[in-house]
């Protein structure tokens, strides 16, 4: 490998990339905007559900009951309605997504001991957002249960109402959560975002850089020179993993001035973790852009191949562990699991070599792989 | 020969040797045996049409391309691996296919130059003195920051040509390059080729698809479909073709085209002119023959004239049997009697057309009246598509007014959709539909009414000659045809007018010639109005009318040949010159002030106001350079000529102003 041509290569690269405003855009500005629609879009948080009430009851109780709706923070109160068929139309139109009808004769029934159904109506569009509503549901009429047992317990039995409370409920669940104490969302999806996005943005320059050169003919000077096949490669390369070191430092800014999420780990550490995984998944592009032969054809592929194990298996939805056995042995094949622990670890656990070699490890395999794959791949007198 | 008189004392030995050469893509043969040899210090060609295995063959020899038969040595070192043409890629310069595509569009002239001299690890002292050179003698020198993606057509080719040469490589191989490029830089381009090559000894394979480019070479190979028919020096190639050809000025010349198609499968209609070619005769027997065929009409001119290289190879194909059946579609339609009409049919006044800044037609006016063939000529990005666009109606002028077929342009654009076929770049066709559901679909888009659609239909497939080929689909049809099958798809539904837009780029001469022989028949007989954009420039002596652009502006119009006459009156008599030393003589006759001095292979040719004086001149400057002259004789000019005489005029205004 010679030095000189090396650098010839990597210059004449660097300078296209510079002058294509459309390249140097793909190159920085969509990373950016992604990492600024995926952070503020992907609010994994359910809170403010927009909510209506038919009180049919109009009792001291029901009113009781409805409060613990429209004071929580998960609630957003919206208004009281009529009758039931004007609930229908807001649902349909999304203006509220839940909506809670309280009976005749509500208190009525209760001070007569007699059990009374509560009819709550949930959008069920989103499966997610709509078990966790459920959840909030749920929780909160067992407090007014929990309230009135105790208030029960509190009259018959002649105890002061916070001993009451207490022997409604013996066993309390106490939580604190670790590392991610306040349980942001934002805080785990800021790391998350950045193994997103380095695993999609540096495969797609890549891939587009090399068929660029296959798809109008320029290919041919490197063929028909004496430039090794390895002295072209990391030539050609160079400037595509320097772009993507620059916009690892951007992201991880990002995540830590813009998202405010902690970084607890060691910031040399995770770098150098991320210049690793940036050469792999650019190695990924690498070996797309010598099986595509169009722009087009290198971009349907990375998408393919970046986003579904950027989605699937990465951990980014579905906690790795709670997978089955064959999907966590898929996700296993994939770096981004890995880079996922590695980042979740720096910036939220604080953990650093010490208990994430293993994984910086893997991800040092798996680029050597795509690297000698793609070398070996690599042919300078072609087929066609 | 001129070259090999240069290397005499060096020993011969060839520089590539081809031998029984295959090239295979999946199942599809590209290259059948072919076999090529090349000697040190010439320019071969290969000419041939798209899909004749040109490139395939080229890119083997650069070592860039795996082959499966056959044997390539080259500086006589077999290329059978890659480690074996790593081996010679240090002493070869490539420059691919494609305007300017290998080159980088963001880099400026000099840091393209640049970056091909650290691939090839030239030293930097030695990498500025050459870059002046090239950079001087490609007249680059002012263009020197400019980006790449900024320079016109031909002077992307000649960057890249000084890019591949940075190396200073023994052997150099260039696939296509003066496609698409304008005839003044087409020239401009071999004449610094040939100077480059004669400095250096280097030795050049060439590929082109323009058949009048053949006399550039002092060898040639033919190729069709992935086959060799001849190879040798272009006049030994002609000659060896059995037969004469005659060329005959007659009246009426429908009914002479018809008489002489029906004896003779090798005849085209030249503007004025019929060319028929009679097999394995000689040219006084034919001349002879042709007459005797044509003796109750009006025969104004008749001659038996030297076959031109395109002549020979339509003769070789069909002589093979390599060719389909003769045109026999167009001579079959029914004669009907020629409606005589000087109707106007196309009309443009003072077309204008602005991109943002740039003016893309700049006050464009001419005429075309019915039953006339227009010609456009011009390099690409001249504006001849845009003239197209907005006399069909689908752009809209800056300034100006068209009327097409009787309606006018900017108002009645629907009206003019329903009067004219449109035939574009690409052709418009559904590649996954057999023909006759494209002539269908097209009829009916066209309106065609029911009761006349099986008629209309069979009338498209016996004109355009696609009997036999009903039920195939489109996009699997060889280009000759599908490009016929496009053009009866735009005349379904009889339009009075009809816009071929560069019709016939990457179609062998066979298939240019049963295209024209369809024109002809169409503007002859059923009096449409022809209007076609080309850019080559043998294919323009069709036109009864002829507009050169260039950048945007009309700058001739007249028939071909008032515009040969006019040329002869302005700039003289174009004289083509043989002698024993080429290249000296060029130079020599360049110093004594000739003017359009150029090199066709191994002949020269300029003007001269006064030929008697010229001739003297000649023959005394080149005795005095110890050249020996061997042949004066008077020609024709071309209309490539022409159009070169008429850009370098406007460009030397241009330049005083």
């Amino acid at each position: 490998m010679k030095p000189t041509r090396i650098k010839a290569l990597a210059y004449k690269e660097w300078r296209e990339i510079l002058r294509d405003r459309l390249f140097l855009s793909l190159a920085f500005i969509v990373p950016v905007s992604m990492m600024l629609i995926f952070g503020y879009g992907i609010k994994l948080d359910v809170e403010n559900i927009p909510f209506a009430v038919l009180d049919q009851d109009r009792t001291a109780m029901s009113r009781d009951y409805l409060h613990l709706f429209m004071d929580s923070r998960y609630f957003d109160y919206k208004g009281h309605v009529q009758s039931e068929r004007e609930l229908e139309p807001l649902l349909a139109d999304s203006k509220i997504r839940f909506a809670i009808i309280v009976p005749p004769n509500f208190q009525e029934n209760l001070k007569a001991g007699r059990p009374v159904a509560v009819q709550s109506l949930i959008d069920g569009t989103f499966p997610f957002r709509t078990s966790t509503s459920k959840g909030y549901v749920i929780a909160i009429n067992n407090a007014f249960n929990g309230k009135l047992l105790a208030g029960f317990i509190s009259r018959k039995m002649g105890v002061p109402p916070g001993q009451a409370a207490a022997l409604v409920e013996p066993v309390k669940v106490q939580l604190r959560y670790l590392y991610n104490q306040e349980i942001k969302s934002l805080w785990s999806i800021a790391p998350t975002m950045m193994m997103f996005i380095l695993l999609m943005t540096p495969p797609f320059l890549t891939a587009l850089g090399v068929v660029r050169e296959k798809e109008n003919g320029s290919i041919y000077n490197i063929y028909s020179s004496t430039v090794t096949r390895a002295e072209f490669l990391v030539g050609k390369l160079l400037p595509y993993l320097g772009i993507s070191i620059i916009n690892v430092i951007i992201l991880w800014l990002m995540a830590v001035l813009v998202f405010a999420a902690p970084f607890k780990g060691d910031p040399l550490f995770f770098f150098l973790a991320s210049v690793i995984y940036v050469s792999c998944t650019t190695g990924i592009g690498l070996l797309v852009s010598l099986f595509a032969r169009t722009q087009v054809a290198a971009m349907m592929i990375t998408v393919v191949v970046t986003i579904v194990p950027a989605v699937l298996y990465s951990g980014l939805l579905v906690p790795i562990a709670s997978m089955d056995a064959a999907s966590q042995f898929e996700a296993h094949l994939f770096p981004a699991m890995y880079y996922t622990d590695i980042a979740l670890g720096s910036f939220l656990k604080g953990i650093g070599m010490g208990q994430l070699w293993g994984r910086v490890g893997a991800l040092l395999f798996y680029s050597s792989v795509l690297w000698i794959a793609a070398y070996l791949l690599f042919h300078k007198r072609v087929r066609t | 020969m001129g070259q090999a008189a240069l290397v005499a004392e060096m020993p011969v030995y060839p520089v590539v040797e081809v031998r029984g050469f295959c090239k295979r893509y999946r199942n599809q043969v590209a290259v059948d045996s072919v076999d090529l040899s090349i000697q040190p210090g010439e320019i071969y060609g290969l000419i041939g049409p798209d899909g004749a295995g040109k490139s395939s063959l080229m890119k083997a020899i650069a070592g860039v391309l795996s082959f499966e038969g056959g044997k390539v040595q080259v500086f006589g070192i077999r290329i059978d691996s890659e480690a074996a043409a790593e081996r010679v890629k240090g002493r070869i310069g490539f420059m691919p296919q494609g305007l300017g595509l290998n080159l980088y569009a963001e880099l400026s002239v000099e840091e393209n130059i640049d970056f091909f001299a650290q691939l090839r690890e030239v030293p930097p002292g030695l990498l500025a003195q050459r870059k002046r050179q090239l950079l001087a003698m490609t007249r680059l020198e002012e263009f020197r920051d400019r980006p790449m993606k900024q320079l016109s057509g031909g002077m992307k080719q000649k960057l890249g040509l000084a890019c591949t040469l940075i190396h200073e490589p023994e052997l150099v191989i260039l696939d296509e390059p003066t496609t698409g490029v304008d005839p003044v830089s087409r020239r401009d381009f071999w004449a610094i080729l040939a100077e480059l090559l004669r400095e250096r000894g280097i030795t050049a394979l060439v590929s082109t698809a323009y058949m009048d480019e053949a006399t550039r070479f002092q060898r040639l190979s033919l190729m069709y479909e992935g086959r060799v028919l001849a190879a040798g020096e272009p006049d030994q190639i002609r000659q060896a073709v059995p037969g004469s050809l005659v060329e005959v000025t007659v009246e009426p010349q429908i009914e002479a085209l018809r008489r002489l198609k029906a004896k003779y499968p090798q005849v085209e209609a030249v503007g004025p002119v019929l060319r028929t070619f009679v097999d394995g005769v000689s040219s006084k027997a034919a001349r002879e023959q042709v007459a005797a065929s044509l003796d109750d009409l009006s025969v104004e001119a008749i001659q038996a004239v030297d076959s031109e290289l395109e002549d020979a190879f339509v003769a070789l194909l069909r002589q093979r049997k390599l060719a389909g059946q003769p045109a026999a579609g167009a001579a079959g339609t029914p004669l009907a009697e020629p409606p005589a009409s000087d109707e106007v049919a196309i009309k443009a006044r003072g077309l204008t057309r602005d991109f943002g800044i740039f003016r893309a037609v700049d006050q464009v006016s001419f005429r075309v009246i019915q039953g006339e063939i227009f010609g456009l000529l011009g390099a690409n990005g001249a504006g001849k598509t845009t003239v197209i666009k907005m006399l069909t109606g689908i752009l809209p002028p800056s300034a100006g007014q068209g009327q097409v077929a009787g309606a006018d342009m900017r108002r009645a654009r629907q009206a003019i959709k329903e009067h004219i076929g449109y035939m574009s770049q690409a052709f418009s066709l559904y590649q996954d539909m057999t023909v006759l559901e494209n002539i269908r679909l097209y009829a009916r888009i066209y309106a065609v009414p029911r009761s006349q659609l099986k008629q209309r239909i069979d009338w498209v497939v016996e004109m355009a000659g696609l009997q036999g080929v009903e039920d195939r689909l489109a996009g699997k049809l060889p280009m000759g045809i599908r490009q016929r099958l496009a053009l009866g798809c735009a005349l379904v539904h009889r339009p009075r007018v009809l816009f071929l837009d560069e019709p016939t780029s990457g179609v062998d001469p066979i298939g240019r010639r049963r295209f024209w022989d369809i024109l002809v028949q169409m503007a002859r007989v059923e009096q449409v109005a022809i209007l076609v954009t080309t850019h080559y420039m043998s294919e323009a002596e069709h036109c009864d009318h002829v507009a050169l652009m260039y950048a945007g502006r009309i700058i001739a119009d007249a028939s071909p040949v008032q515009m040969k006459q006019a040329l002869q009156q302005e700039a003289g008599q174009l004289l083509d010159i043989a002698t024993d030393r080429p290249l000296r003589a060029l130079k020599a006759l360049e110093q004594a002030g000739f003017a359009g001095v150029a090199l066709f292979g191994r002949r020269i040719h300029l003007l001269a106001k006064d030929p008697q004086q010229a001739r003297q001149q000649i023959e005394s400057r080149l005795t005095q350079q110890g050249i020996s002259l061997l042949d004066i004789t008077p020609r024709i000019p071309s209309l490539e000529d022409v159009f070169v005489y008429r850009v370098m005029a406007r460009e030397k205004e241009a330049r005083s102003q």
